[in-house]
């Protein structure tokens, strides 16, 4: 390889630049798709509930218009097509770390119940993630609480009051209140796509703002 | 992935401005020491005498462009977090035109208007003023351009997603075509000088 | 006034020839400027850029003179945030960052002086003209371009991305297509 010592400098670099052009080839960068977990961490932060936010959060800030976070149902596509929570975007479970999902968004899943929102959940804080969440119970505790508030049956003043405050929330997304369950009763009806936010928005009790707003990037 | 940092929460808003302040210094030391505060050396590019523009913009993306690609590969940065300009490709087309004539016009770009001003050059200061008095045109006049501002909007594309190949191949290509540009370059100067020498051995 | 002007072009220019040190190797230069752009990816996952410096000084001299007007312009609107000054930006740091490199590069080399970059047949007038328009033409294409050379065909070019590498091509294609026309200026 003496023929590189008679290279003058700027053929050298051509010559490195070539080499680790032609290297670069095999190069694979696309993200992969092993989590590396570090359980305690991971399972203190479950008990220590920073892994979740509840339907009523999760009502409020689309009643707020929040736009700092990505709604995520992970969920088939033809479960999305036949209900979704308003603003959510379907990444199906299997597809969770494909590369729709970025690492440093704030991100909330849901399923129908808790389960594969967890497993997600796991499986993204395990890719590096910082800010995933989980919809506490998933849509099921979304029907409960937001969509089909049930009136409770002999309130106290405080019951009352929360149970008064959920009825516009519902009507917004579509639902309305029922009566305490009997045993048997047929499930409520969920609202179609159409349904979605006709009402006006009700007044929340003031709140803190529309969340951290994103940084300038540009050049 | 340790890297970006900033994006991973290695370091808060505070410090990420002195890192700009940093790198900001290590840009205008390599732009002035590569002879761009010189509004001749840069439009010397234009009239093929000197090719520096060329070698030294080409040099730098290649440098770039295989230091992403390794330390990605390595694991060690995630290129998803690093930003990229949405594509408008009308826009930018349009924009690229005006500002390939505002250079050879006023002989500067709005970094080298900065390396230049900051070693003395008075045209390299009224060009910075310029430049501002066309901001603030534009900025004034936005209602009405905005239909060609948003023009072309194509998102967030990259070579790779559009041209269908992958990435590693096309980092080669574009290596190819750099060192191949650079030997272009010494021929085409080499050809210009001799050009210009029989005239003034004359004098 | 011009005659001035004159004098001190001369002076600073047979200075420049006597202390100057000749350019760095473009290639190495290259090579410096591509690992200072890497810094800025791996350290704040961003590339460089100047254009953007220049639109919030503009945006926070608007607001300084018509608060209402500037949060109402949607363009210089983006660059008005709430919490935080206008000045305080990345790329504003990054800019004046830039001035201090060049000065120290420029002290280093022996390449500092008050001086005006023209070829012998125009005058420093027409000159700094010239400088001007070119600037405010540049701003307009920069502005649509939403970056400039370092920003879009440095940043974006390293990072493959479809609209700068059509812009960087645009910005040789309208330089070459000019240049013959404003060749004065120069020669």
């Amino acid at each position: 390889m003496r023929w590189i010592s008679k290279l003058s400098l700027n053929q050298k670099l051509g010559v490195l630049a070539l080499a680790l052009g032609a290297l670069a080839v095999f190069a694979n960068v696309a993200p992969g798709h092993t989590v590396k977990v570090n359980a305690k961490e991971l399972l203190t932060s479950v008990e220590r509930q920073e892994d979740h936010v509840t339907p009523s959060d999760l009502a409020a800030w689309i009643i707020e218009g929040r736009n700092d976070y990505r709604l995520v149902d992970v969920r088939d596509e033809k479960a999305f097509a036949e209900y979704r929570i308003p603003t959510a975007e379907n990444v199906p479970l299997a597809t969770v770390t494909d590369g729709t999902l970025g690492r440093t968004d704030k991100i909330v899943l849901y399923g129908d119940g808790g389960i594969h929102a967890a497993q997600a959940w796991m499986v993204l804080k395990g890719r590096g993630y910082t800010r995933v969440y989980t919809l506490l119970e998933g849509l099921d505790a979304w029907k409960d609480e937001v969509l089909f508030p049930m009136m409770p049956a002999s309130p106290t003043p405080e019951e009352q009051a929360r149970f008064e405050r959920s009825v516009p929330v519902a009507k917004f997304f579509g639902g309305q209140p029922r009566a305490a369950a009997a045993p048997g009763a047929e499930p409520m009806a969920l609202p179609t796509q159409a349904a979605a936010p006709a009402v006006a928005p009700p007044t929340l009790p003031a709140g803190g703002g529309g969340g951290p707003k994103k940084k300038r990037e540009g050049c | 992935m340790s890297a970006p940092f900033y994006k991973l929460d290695a370091f808060g808003d505070e410090a990420s401005l002195i890192v700009a302040f940093l790198i900001g210094i290590g840009f205008g030391f390599f732009l002035e020491r590569a002879g761009f505060g010189s509004a001749k050396k840069l439009v010397s590019q234009f009239y093929l005498n000197d090719l520096a523009v060329f070698k030294v913009m080409f040099t730098a993306i290649v440098t770039a462009m295989l230091g992403v690609t390794y330390l990605s590969w390595a694991g060690f940065l995630d290129p998803s977090l690093v930003y990229l300009v949405p594509t408008y490709w009308v826009a930018q087309v349009v924009g690229g035109l005006l500002l390939g004539v505002g250079f050879v016009v006023g002989g500067y770009c709005p970094g080298t208007s900065v390396v230049s001003t900051a070693t003395g050059k008075l045209d390299g200061l009224v060009f910075v003023f310029g430049f501002a008095a066309g901001t603030l045109g534009f900025a004034l006049t936005f209602p009405l351009v905005k239909g060609l501002y948003t023009a072309g909007d194509l998102g967030t594309r990259t070579l790779p997603q559009v041209l269908g190949i992958p990435y590693g191949i096309l980092v080669f290509g574009v290596v190819l075509v750099a060192v191949g540009g650079f030997m272009g370059a010494t021929w085409v100067e080499k050809k210009m000088a001799a050009k210009a020498a029989p005239a003034t051995a004359t004098e | 006034m011009a005659s001035v002007t004159h004098d001190v072009v001369h002076e600073a220019a047979a200075e420049r020839a006597h202390v100057a040190q000749p350019y760095m190797n473009p290639y190495l230069a290259g090579i410096g400027l591509g690992l200072v752009l890497l810094a800025a990816f791996v350290l704040v996952g961003r590339g460089l850029g100047a254009s953007g410096a220049f639109n919030s000084t503009i945006a926070w001299l608007v607001a300084l003179v018509a608060p209402g007007y500037a949060r109402s312009n949607e363009f210089l609107a983006a660059y008005l945030e709430e919490d935080t000054h206008p000045l305080k930006a990345w790329l504003v740091f990054e800019v004046v960052g830039a001035f201090v490199g060049a000065l120290l590069s420029g002290l280093l080399a022996g390449r500092v002086g008050v001086a005006v970059e023209k070829g012998p047949r125009v005058s420093v007038g027409t000159r700094l003209a010239f400088a001007f328009v070119g600037g405010a033409l540049m701003a307009v294409g920069a502005a649509f371009a939403r970056g400039c050379t370092s920003g879009q065909a440095l940043t974006g070019g390293a990072l493959l991305n479809l609209g700068s590498w059509a812009f960087m091509m645009c910005v040789f294609g309208g330089a070459y297509a000019v240049a013959w026309f404003f060749r004065r200026q120069w020669r």
